[in-house]
């Protein structure tokens, strides 16, 4: 039984042979390759192999001839691995002749020597050149399309003002569709995370503060934090993610499906139908969301200090109600009121730079995505740099 | 007087996407009542062409003027106009989040201000000439490729137009069903004289339905080629003219109109 076993598997893996003592397909004799019957794809390796063990004889003789006698046919890939093969030689100075070649091998190799010159210049994916080249195309296609954003954002709020002054013209049944959509049903996940936060930041700072004996300040520390930042932040973040996506996969699908053209031809201004209810929705409803962000988050941070500070809450309250004016939550809102322009103009914008199929939506939603995040936090950055002296009661 | 005989006459115009050029220095008419087929392989421009004469983009250059006046003379102008086309497009183009009835209903919405009852008169109307009266409550994503052509036809005709356009009306369909939309072409423009202009490659819908041809041609970036289908396929000498008609498919058209 073993030997069975021993013979089946030398069935499964003959012994390698030299090709050139194998004497089937190649053979190679002084200078001249001679290929019998139709050399196949899973050959080349074989081939280049066997080439590659020559290259010195071929070099020092000075010619490299290859016979056809015996080949009706090449397959393509080895025919190319022969083809660059010789070509090395002839650069070397080796005398390079083709031998008894059918016509159909002929014009094989006639149509690599017509395009051996192309070789090369599509695009590679390696060399620093290439990679610079990348890098200003991308710089290019960013600031085009910001460009193209700043455009658009003037035509969106363009026609804002205009239907704000014709309220009749303003789709309502779609605004409400929005707000559902975008502002509703992103209530539970907004506040889950944000009341997380608080929690998490409650615990953190006010274990921090304990050791300089500084916890009554973690309600005003998290007050700050969420108002100013987390809680506007946090929407945006997420809003940008639910809806600013949701609005580029929806017009660039309607892109692809020609419903776009449709609605211009038949008349129908595309901001006033597609852009203004979103812009509209979204403003009426992200002040909304930062407010219960920025409840769910002072409740975590009670909790925070209840479990595991210790703190009671009438001093958790007592430290919030010093610290927080009206100011800190208006802020807030005033904040996601632009953050409400940037993502369903930016969302919008994605979707209507869709051209060709659907794969362009894909790159749409995503584009949407970061490129809303990027320009809520550089808003975001210029509006506490420039604004952090606006509020009551901080002086520098 | 020449200028009634022409309902769209266009002068010199080029244009293309991005830097490519496409077209280049076409001038044609689209004569009141006819039917108009643009031809040409794929790539050649016919929905660039399509996309000037329905003012979707501008072109880079040339007039695109529409019962004499320049539809890019003044966005009133280009809406006027509008008013007055209708357009089915390659897929349809119903909107997905409103039933058949109600796409047909969108241009008379934004166009008029008629009770609710007489829109919808109208639009079952429309969807009864196009024979889907039965799926008005229909989603246009759950009906065929062809009915959703056929939907799209009706809210092109919702308005009344003075001319339609198709842009490829038998892409994706059955031969059969596509003949159903081609007679159905004609007859609107028998019994209503709408003039009519299609984008087409089928070489079937060709001879049925044009009253001209005009051909495109990517190489040249305009038009080789304009008459009648029999008279370009019989006399032209021109080897691209020859090769996009002198396919064996133009015998089973003839034996059909």
């Amino acid at each position: 039984m073993i030997r069975g076993i021993v013979i089946a598997l030398f069935i499964l893996e003959p012994p390698r042979e030299d090709p050139v003592t194998e004497g089937r397909k190649l053979s190679i004799d002084g200078t001249k390759l001679s290929i019998h019957g139709v050399l196949q794809v899973e050959e080349s390796d074989r081939l280049s192999e066997l080439l590659e063990g020559h290259r010195k004889a071929f070099m020092s003789a000075g010619c490299f001839d290859i016979d056809f006698a015996d080949a009706p046919g090449i397959d393509a890939i080895p025919a190319a691995v022969l083809f660059e093969f010789a070509n090395s030689l002839k650069r070397a100075g080796v005398r390079i002749s083709r031998l008894n070649a059918a016509e159909a091998i002929d014009n094989l190799f006639k149509s690599f020597d017509d395009n051996v010159s192309r070789v090369g210049s599509s695009k590679k994916l390696n060399g620093l050149h290439e990679h610079f080249e990348d890098l200003g195309e991308a710089i290019a296609t960013f600031i085009e399309s910001i460009s193209g954003l700043w455009g658009f954002l003037c035509n969106t709020l363009n026609t804002l003002f205009d239907t704000v002054r014709h309220p009749g013209r303003i789709r309502w049944q779609m605004v409400f569709y929005y707000m559902e959509e975008s502002g509703v049903r992103a209530i539970p996940i907004i506040a889950t995370l944000t009341w997380l936060l608080g929690t998490v930041l409650g615990y953190q700072a006010g274990y921090q503060m304990r050791a300089y004996g500084a916890e009554t300040f973690m309600p005003a520390l998290l007050a700050y934090s969420i108002t100013w930042e987390i809680g506007p932040m946090l929407t945006a973040v997420l809003v940008a993610g639910r809806s600013g996506s949701a609005y580029a996969a929806e017009i660039g699908t309607m892109k692809v499906r020609q419903e776009v053209d449709a609605l211009s031809v038949m008349g129908f201004d595309i901001f006033g139908y597609l852009v203004t209810p979103k812009l509209i929705a979204l403003i009426c409803v992200m002040p909304i969301l930062v407010l219960v962000a920025n409840f769910a988050g002072i409740i975590g941070g009670l909790l925070a200090g209840g479990i595991f500070l210790g703190m009671p809450a009438s001093i958790y309250i007592s430290g919030l109600s010093s610290a927080l004016i009206p100011f800190d939550i208006i802020w807030g809102m005033v904040k996601a009121i632009i953050y409400a322009v940037i993502i369903a103009n930016v969302g919008s914008y994605m979707g209507m730079r869709v051209r060709g199929g659907a794969a362009e939506v894909g790159k749409a939603t995503t584009g949407a995505v970061v490129m809303s995040i990027f320009f809520v936090i550089v808003a975001d950055a210029l509006m506490s740099l420039l604004f952090v002296h606006i509020r009551p009661g901080i002086s520098m | 007087m020449a200028a009634s005989d022409a309902i769209i006459q266009v002068s010199d115009l080029s244009g293309g996407w991005d830097e490519k050029l496409v077209l280049k220095d076409i001038s044609l008419e689209v004569k009141r009542g006819k039917i108009l087929v643009i031809v040409g392989k794929s790539g050649c421009g016919k929905s660039t062409m399509m996309s000037y004469l329905l003012g979707l983009n501008k072109p880079w250059k040339g007039k695109v003027i529409f019962d004499g006046q320049d539809i890019w003379e003044s966005p009133e102008v280009l809406e006027k106009c509008r008013r007055r086309w209708g357009v089915t497009f390659q897929s349809g183009a119903l909107l997905g989040n409103l039933t058949v009835l109600e796409n047909v209903m969108l241009p008379i919405k934004e166009y008029t201000d008629v009770p609710h009852e007489e829109m919808e008169l109208v639009a079952y109307s429309k969807l009864e000439t196009v024979g889907l009266a039965d799926f008005a409550d229909s989603n246009p994503l759950e009906i065929s490729g062809g009915m959703q052509k056929r939907a799209g036809l009706a809210r092109a005709m919702a308005l009344d137009p003075e001319i339609l356009f198709f842009d490829e009306p038998s892409a994706g369909l059955d031969p059969v069903t596509s003949a159903q939309l081609d007679e159905l072409i004609i007859s609107i423009n028998r019994s209503l004289g709408t003039t009519i202009v299609i984008v087409t490659h089928e070489l079937a819908s060709i001879f049925a339905i044009s009253d001209r041809v005009v051909m495109l041609d990517p190489e040249k970036h305009g038009i080789i080629a304009e008459g009648t289908a029999r008279g370009l396929r019989d006399t032209s000498d021109d080897p691209r003219v020859k090769a996009f008609f002198g396919r064996e498919v133009v015998q089973a058209a003839e034996g059909r109109s």
